[in-house]
C-alpha cells in the first residue's frame, strides 16, 4: 500500500470512506444527490409557517392517488392526459401540414425564403405564453385555442429545418440518381426525403418542446378540460400536492417521450448510421486511410 | 455499341468572383466498342466532360450526341468518389439504379457484387465499409445495369495496386465479351494504355491537345516493353505539351 492510500485510509473512517468512493461513481453521485434533495425537503417543509408548501411524501401520495383514479379533480389524470395529447397530436399534425410545404418553398425558391424569412424569426423568437393568450382570447374556451397554440408554436420550427434539410438534400447523389435516369418518384423517395430524415426529427423535437409548454399554458387560460386545466384547478382549491404532483406528471411524460420514444424511432430511422463495431473488416489489403466518410451526407454541395 | 459525338464543347463555372473555363472547344468522337481513355492533369476539366455527358451538367456551348440504334442509351457511370446512399444497404444501392425489378434483377446485381469480391456485404450499410469497398459498389453498380455506355472517373485510383489490377482485368474482359462503348478518364498513363483503343489528352484549360490511337494487341501486359514504350511515349508528349506545368 502506498503513502498515499495509507493516508487516506486513516483520515476516513470506514463509512465515510465508503461514501467517498461512492461519490466518485457517476451514478451513485446522482442518486445520491436526488435522495439527499428528498430527503431535506421532507425535513425542512414542517418548519416552513406556510402548508402550502407540500412534502415529497404529500406529493408521492397523492401521486399514487391520482393513478389509482381517487381524485376530487373531475377529470382522471389518463382522462387529463389523453386529452391534451390529442390536441398536441392534432396541432403538431397542423404545423406539419402547414409547415412543410412552406419550408419546401422556402428551400427552393429563394423568393419565399426573403418573402418569409422575417416572419420566422419573429415566430422563433415569440414566447409560447403569448400564442397561448392570443389564441384564447381569439378563440375562448375549448379545443380550438388549446390546438391553435400548439400549431403556432410549433410551426416555425417546422419551416426553418425543412427548409434548411432541402438545402442540404445532397446535390451528388441528386445527380448520382439524375444520372441513372431513376424516376422522379424513386428520387425523391430514397434520396430527397431520406436525406430530410434528421431535420424532421429536429422539426418536431424543437417544435414539440414549445408546444408543449404552450399547450400547457392554453389549457390553464382557454380550457376546462385537459392537463393544464387540471393543474389550475389544484391551484384553485388551494392543494399544492397537486400542483406539484402534476408538475411531475409533465416531467415523466416528457422524459418517457425523449427517451423511450425519440430514442427508439432515430435508432431505427437511423440505423444506417456508421458506428465503429458494426463495420466490416476488410477481407484483403485495401488502403483504410482512403476511407470516404460517405454514411453522412454532405453538408455542402458536392463538387468533384 | 454507343457512340458519341461531341462538337464545339465549352463550359464555363460563373461563379461570384470568377469565371472559369473547364472545357474549352472539345470536338471528338467515339465509335460503338470503343474503349477511350481521357487523361490530362488535375484540374483539366476531365470529371465535367463526364458530367456533360451524362447530363449531370449542361454545356455553356456545343453540342453532345450520344446514340444507340434509334433508342436512349443506357448509361453507367463511376464517380470520383463513390456516391452511395448511405442509408440503403449496399445490395439496394445496386438495386435503385435498375429500371427494372424481378429475381434475375437481383441475380445480376449479386453477380456484380461478386466480382468486386464484396457479395459477403450485400447486407451491409455502405458506412460501414472501408473507402476502398464503397467504391468497389460504385463499380458494380455501374456494371450491373449492363450499360450502353460506361463513364468512369478515375475508378481504380483509391484502390490498393491489387485490388486496382484485378479490377482493371475485370473491366477489360467485360469489355472484350460486351464490347460496350467505355470512357475512362484516368491520370496514371500506364492504366490508359493498358486498357485503351485510344488516348485523349486534355490540357489546363480544358482543351484538347491529343487523340492518339493505341495499336498495341491485346492482352497487354503492363509489363512488357511494348507497353512501357507506349507509356514512355505519352509522358514525352505530356512534357513537350508542357502539360503539368501549371
Ligand atoms: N461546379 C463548379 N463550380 C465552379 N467551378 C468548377 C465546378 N466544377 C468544376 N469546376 C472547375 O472546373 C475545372 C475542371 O474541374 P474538373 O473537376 O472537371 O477537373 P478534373 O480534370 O476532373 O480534375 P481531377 O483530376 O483533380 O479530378 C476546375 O478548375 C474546377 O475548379
Ligand atoms: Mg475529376
Amino acid at each position: 500500500m502506498t503513502t498515499v492510500g495509507t493516508f487516506r485510509t486513516l483520515a476516513l473512517s470506514p463509512p465515510g470512506r465508503r461514501v467517498g468512493s461512492l461519490l466518485r461513481h457517476p451514478r451513485a453521485a446522482r442518486v445520491l444527490s436526488w435522495v439527499g434533495f428528498v430527503a431535506a425537503w421532507q425535513l425542512v417543509v414542517p418548519f416552513l409557517p406556510t402548508d402550502l408548501v407540500p412534502t415529497p411524501s404529500e406529493v408521492a401520495v397523492f401521486m399514487w392517488n391520482e393513478l389509482r383514479m381517487e381524485t376530487v379533480a373531475p377529470h382522471t389524470v389518463y382522462e387529463s392526459f389523453s386529452l391534451s395529447f390529442q390536441r398536441l397530436g392534432v396541432g403538431l399534425f397542423l404545423a406539419f401540414a402547414i409547415g412543410v410545404p412552406l419550408g419546401l418553398l422556402m428551400g427552393l425558391r429563394r423568393w419565399a425564403d426573403w418573402f418569409l424569412h422575417d416572419f420566422v424569426v419573429v415566430g422563433l423568437a415569440m414566447p409560447s405564453l403569448v400564442w397561448a393568450l392570443v389564441a384564447g382570447m381569439w378563440f375562448g374556451f375549448g379545443d380550438l385555442a388549446p390546438v391553435v397554440t400548439v400549431t403556432l408554436a410549433a410551426v416555425t420550427f417546422v419551416v426553418i429545418n425543412v427548409a434548411e434539410g432541402v438545402r442540404n438534400v445532397p446535390k451528388e447523389l441528386l445527380d448520382m440518381s439524375g444520372a441513372y435516369g431513376v424516376s422522379r418518384y424513386a428520387t425523391i423517395r430514397h434520396v430527397i426525403f431520406p436525406s430530410l430524415m434528421p431535420f424532421f426529427f429536429a422539426a418536431l423535437r424543437y417544435g414539440l418542446a414549445n408546444a408543449w409548454k404552450g399547450l400547457v399554458l392554453a389549457e390553464v387560460w382557454a380550457s376546462t378540460e385537459g392537463a393544464g386545466w387540471v393543474i389550475k384547478f389544484w391551484y384553485d382549491a388551494h392543494r399544492s400536492q397537486g400542483i406539484v404532483g402534476y408538475a411531475l406528471f409533465f416531467i415523466i411524460v416528457a422524459i418517457f417521450i425523449e427517451r423511450i420514444v425519440f430514442g427508439r424511432l432515430s435508432r431505427w430511422v437511423f440505423r444506417w448510421r456508421p458506428s465503429d463495431d458494426r463495420r466490416t473488416p476488410e477481407p484483403e489489403a485495401t488502403d483504410r486511410d482512403e476511407a470516404v466518410p460517405a454514411a453522412v451526407p454532405a453538408a455542402t454541395p458536392g463538387r468533384q | 455499341m454507343a457512340t458519341i459525338k461531341v462538337t464545339d464543347l465549352r463550359k464555363e463555372f460563373v461563379t461570384d468572383t470568377s469565371t472559369v473555363v473547364a472545357i474549352e472547344n472539345v470536338s471528338f468522337e467515339v465509335g460503338g466498342h470503343e474503349f477511350v481513355s481521357v487523361v490530362g492533369p488535375s484540374g483539366c476539366g476531365k470529371s465535367t466532360l463526364l458530367n456533360i455527358l451524362s447530363g449531370i451538367e449542361s454545356a455553356t456551348r456545343g453540342t453532345v450526341d450520344i446514340t444507340e440504334g434509334d433508342r436512349q442509351a443506357k448509361l453507367g457511370y463511376v464517380f470520383q468518389s463513390a456516391r452511395l446512399l448511405p442509408w440503403r444497404s449496399v445490395i439496394d444501392n445496386l438495386l435503385f439504379v435498375q429500371s427494372t425489378r424481378g429475381p434475375q434483377v437481383r441475380a445480376r446485381c449479386e453477380r456484380y457484387l461478386d466480382m468486386v469480391q464484396l457479395a459477403h456485404t450485400a447486407r451491409q450499410y455502405p458506412g460501414q465499409l472501408s473507402g476502398g469497398m464503397q467504391q468497389r459498389v460504385g463499380i458494380a453498380r455501374a456494371f450491373s445495369i449492363e450499360p450502353d455506355l460506361l463513364l468512369m472517373d478515375e475508378p481504380f485510383s483509391h484502390l490498393d495496386a491489387i485490388t486496382a489490377r484485378s479490377l482493371r482485368r475485370e473491366l477489360h474482359a467485360m469489355w472484350q465479351e460486351t464490347r460496350k462503348t467505355v470512357l475512362f478518364v484516368t491520370h496514371d498513363v500506364s492504366e490508359a494504355v493498358e486498357l485503351s483503343t485510344r488516348i485523349i489528352m486534355l490540357a489546363r484549360g480544358g482543351r484538347l491537345v491529343a487523340d492518339l490511337p493505341v495499336e498495341l494487341p491485346f492482352p497487354r501486359d503492363p509489363a512488357s516493353d511494348a507497353v512501357a514504350l507506349a507509356r514512355a511515349d505519352l509522358l514525352r508528349r505530356f512534357e513537350s505539351l508542357d502539360l503539368l506545368a501549371t
